[in-house]
């Protein structure tokens, strides 16, 4: 028991972190809440670092708990993007704490507790652990995205969230339920082994698909997609970044160990259904986006056309579409959180989030627009940035697989066609800093100096990835390939 | 005379579509989610049977888990509901309206 604790230690650590937080609440004096936000934020830091001691990296490839808990390259990969996902949005959440009006500490532990959730998700190889880690991230959510009490919006956002988030729930439960009567067991390792000849059982393929039902509810892909914009737009920005990149990071590993990993045969066969829901995200996502005024509310129709760009990574069933995920998940993560700390920022006086408040952004903070614009850049996928080779891998690991398959092409030109019209919207944040009709506001605008290290290190990232993609793409072919080996070992016997 | 295993999964998808049914048609907040409860449970009934059949307990302890994560599930949808009614004294669909293109 003692030895199969070390396997959780990061999540331990991390748990009880919030717990620290919460307790600390009690003891502090209302001014120095603040700095338990960065204590948290610094603690989070030690806990990445102590995810590379040689003791812990270690364990890697081994399972505890009967086989329900799987430490391999892929999950250790995760952890780490968890974390540093983590660290980023507490440090937001300080900056945000005056806009929660109140219970601060709380807000703080909910996102400690939601990143333990996903950590533990990162490592199920289990449908038990998978749906309790899935629900510790959905329902810690739900109180995430409506804390702002005092605003309806958050409110309604919440209950929106609650609802179809739920629903979610109710199919994945009932597809497991499913899938464990024909299979016969929860694990994915037995299921690895059983799934080859259940591919004509209609149970099993029907557990399968509500299970992918629910998992597409997380990543927000088309049909799942329609709680996405209100949500994003409705709940506070730090919740937003957090949903936005770790609760879709969390249905991705989920779907690249279940998918890619456990079920392989069951994902050739669907390829079709892949691509068409690969295809439809994409397209819905960017076609939506190009009337929207809101900035976040643009920026979560374009979270859906991601989805769907990740979705080819899942599509291709190669180590390549793989690793391409990692590599634009973590393009993504740093994207996306400088952008959501910029519009908060320029937006922190009054109400909404119209693309209108960013005019004369230029002006007021040449720095933060001109961080905005790398944004609104790599998102678009233009080289030489952390999204452009991000997009790149995705469609070359497509392309890769794609003699003889019509629906790879068709996905391709689908792809293609997104990226294009995404350009347009993109641009039009750069527009309304740049060429604005009318500047309603000259004064510059004040950034706390944490808030600031963030920002540059996202900008750094964003920059790094798209310039020197040697290394990241190792770390990323690393924790691709243990999994490709791990189901090819599991495979073999059988052959 | 001892039921069988399509028996008990005839039950739990009658109760799965019930639930769903509810969730599209009803227009309350308190009602929906009380289907959405009924939906849940009907993976439980589908679980514990499956596991009977199987002579593998792992689906019955797969159900306590399920209960567990629904009763976290229901304290904080009831508060945010309760929240929700205090601020707009309904707890209607339509009125949950506030965010448009």
């Amino acid at each position: 028991m003692g030895d199969q604790l070390h396997f959780v230690q990061l999540e331990m650590m991390v748990a009880a972190l919030g717990l620290c937080v919460l307790l600390g609440d009690l003891f502090l004096p209302m001014t120095a809440r603040r700095a338990l936000g960065w204590i948290a934020a610094g603690a989070l830091g030690l806990v990445f670092l102590l995810s590379f001691r040689e003791s812990y990296t270690g364990l890697a490839n081994g399972e505890a708990f009967g086989g329900i808990f799987r430490l391999d390259e892929l999950a250790l990969f995760f952890k780490r993007f968890f974390l540093l996902a983590g660290i980023f949005v507490l440090v937001f959440a300080v900056d945000f704490a005056e806009r929660l009006r109140g219970g601060v500490s709380e807000y703080l532990a909910f996102i400690l507790f939601a990143l333990s959730g996903m950590m533990f998700a990162a490592s199920a190889n289990d449908f038990s652990l998978l749906f309790v880690s899935i629900e510790l991230i959905t329902v810690t959510f739900y109180i995430l995205v409506s804390f702002q009490r005092h605003r309806m919006q958050s409110l309604e956002a919440g209950v929106k969230y609650l609802i179809l988030g739920a629903v979610s729930s109710a199919f994945l439960v009932y597809g497991i339920a499913l899938v464990f009567g024909e299979a016969g067991s929860l694990k994915f390792d037995d299921l690895r082994d059983a799934h080859a000849e259940l591919l004509e059982s209609n149970v099993f393929l029907f557990g399968m698909l509500f299970v992918f039902a629910g998992l597409a509810f997380k990543i927000s892909a088309f049909p799942f997609q329609v709680w996405a914009p209100d949500v994003y737009q409705g709940a506070p920005t730090p919740t937003t970044t957090f949903l936005a990149v770790g609760s879709k990071a969390a249905g991705f590993v989920l779907l690249i160990r279940l998918f890619g990993s456990v079920v392989p045969e069951l994902t050739a066969q669907w390829t079709g259904l892949l691509i068409a829901v690969a295809a439809l995200t994409i397209l819905y996502g960017n076609l939506c986006a190009l009337p929207q005024r809101n900035l976040k509310r643009l920026l979560a129709y374009s979270g859906i056309a991601n989805a769907g760009y990740l979705l080819m990574g899942i599509v291709a069933q190669s180590g390549e579409g793989t690793a391409a995920i990692l590599y634009y998940l973590a393009g993504y993560l740093f994207t996306l959180v400088a952008a959501f700390m910029i519009i908060h920022l320029v937006t922190r006086e009054g109400e909404g989030e119209d693309i209108a408040r960013i005019a004369g952004l230029s002006q007021r903070s040449p720095c933060l627009a001109f961080a905005l614009v790398l944004c609104a850049v790599s998102l678009a996928g233009i080289p030489p940035l952390a999204g452009f080779f991000g997009k790149f891998l995705l469609v070359k690991s497509v392309a890769a697989e794609a003699f003889g398959n019509a629906g790879y092409f068709a996905l391709l030109a689908v792809a293609v066609f997104g990226v294009v019209v995404s350009i347009y919207y993109y641009f039009g944040i750069i527009r309304a800093m740049y060429w604005p009709g009318e500047t309603p506001d000259e004064s510059p605008v004040a950034v706390a100096w944490p808030t600031r290290v963030a920002l540059g290190l996202c900008v750094a990232a964003i920059l790094y990835l798209g310039l020197l993609p040697d290394k990241p793409m190792n770390w990323a072919n690393t924790a691709a390939n243990i999994e490709k080996r791990s189901s090819a070992e599991a495979a073999d016997p059988r052959r | 005379m001892e039921p069988t295993l399509g028996q008990y999964l005839m039950v739990s998808g009658a109760l799965f579509a019930i639930g769903l049914l509810g969730v599209i048609v009803r227009r309350n907040l308190l009602i929906i989610y009380m289907s959405l409860e009924l939906m849940l449970n009907a993976a439980n009934v589908a679980l514990v049977a499956m596991s009977r059949f199987n002579g593998n307990l792992d689906g019955q302890v797969m159900v306590f888990f399920i209960i567990t994560v629904a009763a976290a599930e229901v304290a904080v949808g009831l508060a945010l509901i309760v929240a929700l009614y205090r601020k707009r004294q309904t707890a209607e669909v339509a009125d949950l309206a506030t965010m448009k293109l």
